[in-house]
């Protein structure tokens, strides 16, 4: 009976989301078929660290179909179906806020210098590459674009935010996203209170935490006990770490648990490269316990969710 | 009793290995083969699929790994570019230097093979780094044997003797497509005899002033069966040569990379505005192949169209 119903809201979802999506930027149609979760199963699910259900987080967005921190880039992860979608944020130096990974425009436009020697309208005038460095026609988003983009559509996890913090907040309060936000930060309860404690009662901060740390279990548990957060990032240098077998009462206490398979110093060698060799090594996640996943394969590794019936 | 057990399994493995029965003398009917025969024998059918440099969004431009890929994918001719190492070795790679698509530094032409092997190619955009090596010819011509057609850039009428030989020693002549934008005497003088032994397509530019002579040089002498169409617009030169090609029952690529080499009708704005309004338009001006970084989705569209296995 659990199954049938989970299928009939399945084929809810799928439906209302097909209706509903009438995006700005082009659609690839490579992705037009996938089932939509709505933002209300989306914010529930991410709350819930008891169910199977697990999560896909896209890693820049869908940086292998657009060019990365790009509205086209989000926008393919939503017509995907992915949960969230990680972006990085920096300031310019008239105090706007852009998606851009490095500290400098080098890498992803034609342009160089750090962003924030940049006017908002100089960096207007750019172009995004793309995957062989050629100009496309996307450009730098702000960062109040990509949250009315991602409104009612996609979580949203903001990745070098933790030092403005504060401006974060002020475009997710304006855009309406509070509840739609990560923001994260490799600090101790006492740390974040201390800076940034009057904003935690309505923002999701996630704590990250690299291991092997001598004090993991301590910063844990603290959360655990004072400031429940939705979820702890880890970073598992070595599949050997006894901190592993820790998850899944992190799980009953009633927080996520975020590994990335970005690259091997994340998982223990149990990567999104070798996982487009032979996608069960994602088994590993699951079978530790993890329920969120933050990816550079968001599209295969749906795929295998799906095949085990862990993801809509 | 002996003779018939050895004579029934012979049976079996015949049975089960059609593929075998018609082996090596006659044409092999592989992928190859069958993309061999769509280019020398163009229906309107049929529209090849060229992945440019590989599936990169997938793997590495230019990696084994891109190359799987496509296998994998059922593209029928991957593209991708050559350069010669220091110590004479020929390496996949699209850039005069490495400085792009890897974590070294330094010109193709002044580094060894074992430099090279030394490095590790990026992923797109150098969003990060791959476990894997810059390939040689010969190890993406491995890969590629029986399964999937390569068509060589870069040579440019530099490298082909260097090529050819690699192409010999791995049994892998008819995989490999050449082209340049070298004129056919130019071609000729340089390479003689080999010309005939390679399969050799042209670029038609609508840059070049003498476009037309340029074709009719190729007719005369080289008579290839296919070439590569670049035309910046629908008034370009060489966009009014299509209907000659075809009327001489040669195939051609367009190449929907960019703006200027297909009069606009491209990759990116086939996510935009559909893949019928572009790669449907230059199919309907006769295209046999169309050169894409958006293998997936050319092929999603082509077999919705009937047009591609």
């Amino acid at each position: 009976m659990l199954r049938f119903c989970i299928v009939v809201v399945a084929v809810m979802f799928f439906v209302t989301g097909c209706q509903t999506n009438s995006p700005k930027p082009g659609k690839d149609i490579s992705f037009s078929t996938s089932p939509k979760p709505t933002i209300e199963s989306l914010i529930e699910n991410l709350e819930n660290s008891l169910n199977d259900e697990i999560m896909v987080v896209a890693h820049r967005g869908d940086w292998r179909n657009a060019p990365e921190n790009s509205l086209q880039a989000i926008q393919n992860c939503i017509d995907m179906g992915v949960d969230m979608v990680e972006i990085d944020i920096r300031e310019t130096r008239d105090g706007h806020l852009v998606l851009m990974h490095d500290e400098t425009i080098d890498r992803t436009t034609k342009a160089s210098g750090p962003v924030k020697d940049w006017t908002l309208d100089s960096l207007r005038t750019l172009k995004l590459v793309d995957g062989l460095g050629v100009e496309t026609e996307h450009r730098i988003p702000t960062l109040e674009e990509a949250l009315l983009l991602a409104k009612d559509n996609i979580l949203i996890n903001l990745d070098k935010s933790y030092s403005i913090f504060d401006k974060c907040y002020d475009l997710m309060k304006k855009t309406g996203t509070l509840d739609q936000v990560i923001i994260k930060g490799a600090k101790t309860r006492q740390e974040v209170e201390q800076e940034f404690g009057k904003y935690l009662d309505e923002v999701y901060f996630m704590p990250i935490v690299r291991l092997p740390h001598p004090d993991a279990q301590k910063t844990v548990d603290d959360y655990l006990e004072n400031r429940l957060p939705v979820a702890f990032e880890f970073t598992v240098k070595y599949d050997t770490i006894g901190f592993i077998d820790y998850f899944d009462d992190i799980r009953e206490k009633g927080a996520g648990v975020w590994v990335n398979s970005l690259w091997a110093r994340h998982n223990g060698g149990h990567d999104d490269e070798k996982a487009a060799l032979d996608p069960s090594v994602y088994d590993w996640f699951i079978d530790h316990q993890v329920d969120m996943i933050q990816t550079d394969r968001p599209k295969l590794l749906l795929d295998y969710l799906r095949s085990k019936n862990l993801h809509l | 009793m002996k003779y018939f057990i050895e004579i029934s399994t012979f049976l079996l493995l015949l049975m089960l290995c059609p593929n075998h029965l018609f082996g090596q003398k006659t044409a092999r009917p592989t992928a190859v083969a069958n993309t061999l025969n769509h280019l020398q024998n163009p229906s309107g059918n049929y529209v090849l699929v060229v992945s440019h440099r590989g599936d990169w969004r997938y793997a590495p431009e230019n990696s084994l790994e891109a190359v799987q890929r496509c296998i994998d994918l059922g593209v029928d001719i991957v593209e991708i570019d050559i350069r010669l190492t220091k110590d004479g070795h020929l390496v996949a790679m699209h850039d005069l230097t490495v400085d792009r698509t890897t974590n070294g530094k330094g010109k193709v032409s002044e580094l060894t093979l074992a430099e090279i092997k030394q490095l590790r190619l990026k992923n797109a955009c150098g969003v990060r780094g791959s476990q894997f090596q810059v390939p040689t010819l010969e190890e993406i011509m491995l890969v590629a044997r029986d399964k999937i057609m390569v068509n060589l850039d870069k040579t440019e009428g530099e490298t082909v003797r260097e090529a050819y030989a690699v192409l010999k020693k791995t049994g892998t002549v008819d995989h490999a497509i050449f082209k340049a934008n070298n004129s056919a005497q130019e071609m000729r003088a340089k390479y003689g005899p080999l010309m005939d032994s390679i399969i050799y397509m042209p670029k038609l530019w609508y840059g070049n002033k003498e476009v037309d002579s340029h074709l009719a040089a190729y007719e005369k002498d080289i008579d290839p069966f296919v070439y590569e169409t670049l035309f910046d617009s629908k008034e370009a030169s060489t966009f009014k040569l299509l209907p000659q090609l075809e009327k001489q029952g040669d195939s051609f690529l367009a190449i929907c990379l960019w703006d200027a080499l297909c009069a606009g009708y491209t990759d990116e704005k086939a996510i935009i505005e559909g893949p019928d309004k572009i790669y449907g338009w230059v199919i309907s001006q006769g295209a046999d192949g169309i050169m894409t970084d958006r293998p997936e989705l050319l092929l999603e569209y082509l077999r919705a169209q009937g047009l591609h296995d």
